[in-house]
């Protein structure tokens, strides 16, 4: 450990940390994008109990609820080279599977990870929008997906918001982890920047600095989105 | 017996209560009228301490509590004598029908148990409901919920029970069960002080009428002469609007 | 290289990484009860009068809810000894479930601070008046009214915060802790990264039977407790 506390290093580990802020939103982002339709696909099969698929999500859920995103990690990471590798082979493909970007075992992770989540929010908030939305938007000669596109779907959302930011919250946290596949995102760089002189105290406090702003930066704009939803949406929470 | 003098409250800018003095005597059944807003339930759980008056004296029995300032051991002692009947029942919800009626007795008079148990069966019969005493408030009708709440008050045989619009939260089919329990112990000569729009009730069974509006005492007398003969304007204004047109005729 | 799947080492990790699941549990066990009580006196803080108090509480939570529990681990684990060398005292000798424990303690409790304040608010303030009125003392009131009724109430978060605690406490191996996850990492490091998965795989069954069993645990205690007693819903 280092003697003293290094101001000078402390900010300039700062922009360290920050410069993988990017990363750490990428990965975040396509997680969302692929754990959000995939999510509320699932809740569906749940709330409308489909044969093997509502057991399927069911197990999946319990699974990733179940276990620490750092072994989910480690999963995936050791699982994913042993499967592509007999893949490539099988094909004649030569691409060196250690040599993949490990940005994309990240979405593979966070992706499914998320989803897991986010049939749990979609799930309970599909419960609440009435079923007499659906009878009414049916009586009025909507169809089944007209129904979810217009009806369902905007209600639900509003009241899956507050669930989904404190998903989008531990997301973001969860990318810390990333170092554990070699992914440059936060943590990983700050922590890189402070081996040469042990200064990990200060390489801490950058890395939670950023993500203090970070988190503080998304909650507030969840909130916000979630005001401007309420004001123009006349919808019952 | 119980006399309150000067009381006033106000809620940030909003002045509730302006001045308001009473006396109560023993074995008397006072309606407080009045439309929403003037101040009725607010001296009501002010008596009781769940509210705390800018000014005001309370003379219990000769002892002078002042309103403000009153002391924890103070407050206690007013609370043993006067009990209450909140609109939304307030039911503890985690104990039984029996529990509810022997908290009280156990826990603040440290009332032996088994005594405890009697007194609680004995309120409960007196109420009608014999065959609750196990359930839970989530099992009774809101008119069986209300007269739990009664039980409650009655077994701890104050000196005084407070009614703050006991029947204004329930569905009209069990106002009247509610009213009938009221009636009973009225007639044996519990001190009450009842705000509720029940006018019934006022003309059947008070001794006294109040009618209150905009934190004043506007008018008080006998029913017979609130109801028939109102001094008033505001008084004949309010019961002109609450009464049935034919209401005056058929007194 | 030579890698393939074999279900040897799936179950040959069993027995290996079993023993050690009682430091976790106990990394849990302290961090709960330490935590519980730092939430008490957050919430206590978040609802009480003084506007101070309430934005240090609310500061507290934000921050830790935005912290990694990595990043915190790490935090605590070279900064509290930084701090403590100022005053001339040296952490070497203090065992590394210590900063753990430390660690889960500030995270649990702000959890615990938003689980208890809102079954706190949860319940309805007439049953408070309801308990004086009939001569009860605040403190009876509290003691007999209001936390049996909250306590159940938060029943179900307190349940998903002690999940939560055991998964992310798999993280103390960052610093070497020897937890199921420490050894699974000794276990895989000793076969020079061969079957890895094949570890992984039964320490996520592991934790995942783990899971199972406290969330079913805590479905039986709310019924226990709520039996025939509907909470909240004022009428």
């Amino acid at each position: 450990m280092s003697e003293t506390f290094d101001i000078h290093f402390l900010i300039q580990t700062f922009f360290v940390a920050l410069s993988g802020v990017p990363t750490a939103l990428i990965v975040t982002i396509v997680s969302l994008i692929v754990a959000l339709p995939l999510g509320f696909l699932l809740a569906l099969t749940r709330i409308n109990r489909i044969p093997v698929l509502q057991w399927f999500s069911q197990v999946y859920v319990s699974f990733i609820r179940g276990t620490p995103v750092i072994v989910q990690i480690f999963i995936v990471y050791s699982s994913v080279p042993l499967f592509l590798t007999s893949l490539f082979k099988f094909y004649h493909v030569s691409v060196d599977v250690y040599k993949i970007n490990p940005i994309w075992y990240a979405f593979i992770v966070f992706g499914l990870n998320s989803t897991a989540l986010m049939i749990e929010v979609f799930r309970s908030a599909i419960s609440t929008v009435s079923k007499g939305q659906l009878e009414a938007a049916y009586s009025v000669g909507l169809t089944n997906l007209q129904a979810f596109r217009r009806i369902i779907i905007p209600q639900t959302l509003v009241v899956a918001l507050p669930n989904i930011c404190t998903v989008t919250i531990n997301l973001i946290k969860a990318t810390s982890l990333g170092y554990a596949m070699s992914l440059q995102e936060i943590t990983l760089k700050a922590k890189v920047a402070a081996n040469a002189n042990y200064n990990y105290v200060e390489a801490y406090i950058d890395i939670f600095l950023v993500y203090l702003m970070l988190c503080s930066l998304v909650e507030y704009l969840f909130k916000r989105y979630e005001k401007h939803l309420r004001k123009y949406k006349t919808v019952a929470a | 017996m119980l006399e309150i003098k000067d009381v006033h409250k106000s809620f940030g800018k909003n002045e509730i209560l302006k001045g308001v003095s009473l006396k109560i005597d023993k074995g008397d059944v006072v309606v407080i009228l009045g439309p929403s807003g003037s101040g009725k339930t607010t001296l009501l759980r002010i008596i009781n301490f769940l509210e705390r008056a800018d000014k005001g004296h309370a003379i219990f029995d000769d002892t002078d509590v002042n309103l403000k300032t009153a002391s924890k051991k103070q407050i206690h002692r007013i609370r043993q004598k006067v009990a209450f009947i909140f609109q939304n029942y307030n039911l503890f919800h985690n104990k039984t029908a029996l529990e509810n009626v022997t908290e009280g007795l156990i826990i603040g008079r440290k009332v032996p148990k088994k005594e405890a148990v009697e007194m609680g069966k004995n309120a409960l019969d007196k109420v009608g409901l014999s065959e609750k005493y196990h359930a839970y408030p989530s099992e009774l009708s809101g008119g069986q919920q209300q007269r739990v709440g009664i039980a409650r008050a009655v077994a701890l045989n104050p000196d005084i029970i407070l009614f703050d619009e006991p029947t204004s939260a329930l569905d009209p089919e069990w106002v009247g069960e509610v009213l009938n329990v009221m009636k009973t112990i009225a007639k044996e000569g519990t001190t009450m002080l009842v705000v509720t729009h029940e006018m019934s009730f006022a003309k059947d069974v008070a001794n006294k009428v109040i009618f209150m509006d905009g934190g004043v005492i506007v008018e008080e007398g006998t029913p017979k002469g609130i109801f028939t003969n109102p001094k008033e304007d505001r008084t004949r204004q309010f019961l002109r609007r609450v009464l049935p047109e034919d209401y005056m005729v058929y007194i | 290289m030579e890698k393939y799947f074999d279900v040897k080492y799936l179950w040959g990790s069993f027995p290996m990484l079993l023993p050690y699941l009682q430091v976790t549990f106990v990394v849990a066990g302290l961090s709960v009860l330490f935590g519980t009580i730092l939430g008490l006196i957050i919430a206590a803080m978040k609802l009480g009068k003084s506007k101070v108090a309430q934005k240090i509480a609310n500061g507290y939570i934000t921050a830790l809810r935005c912290t990694p529990s990595i990043v915190l681990l790490f935090l605590v684990y070279y900064g509290i000894p930084a701090i403590v060398e100022i005053f001339g005292v040296s952490m070497d000798t203090v065992d590394k479930i210590v900063f753990v424990v430390i660690t889960f303690t500030l995270q649990f409790g702000a959890a615990m601070a938003e689980v208890i304040r809102s079954a706190y608010e949860s319940i309805d303030h007439g049953q408070f008046e309801a308990a004086v009125s009939v001569g009860l003392s605040p403190f009876q009131a509290y003691r007999r009214i209001i936390f049996p009724q909250a306590f159940v109430v938060a029943l179900p978060n307190f349940g998903n915060s002690f999940l939560e605690l055991i998964k992310e406490g798999s993280l103390a191996y960052t610093i070497g802790l020897i937890d199921v996850m420490g050894k699974a990492s000794l276990v895989i490091a000793s076969r020079i990264n061969a079957h890895a998965l094949e570890t992984y795989i039964a320490l996520s069954i592991m934790y995942w039977v783990i899971s199972i069993v406290i969330e079913q645990l805590f479905l039986q205690l709310e019924k226990l407790f709520s039996k025939g007693k509907q909470v909240i819903k004022p009428a």
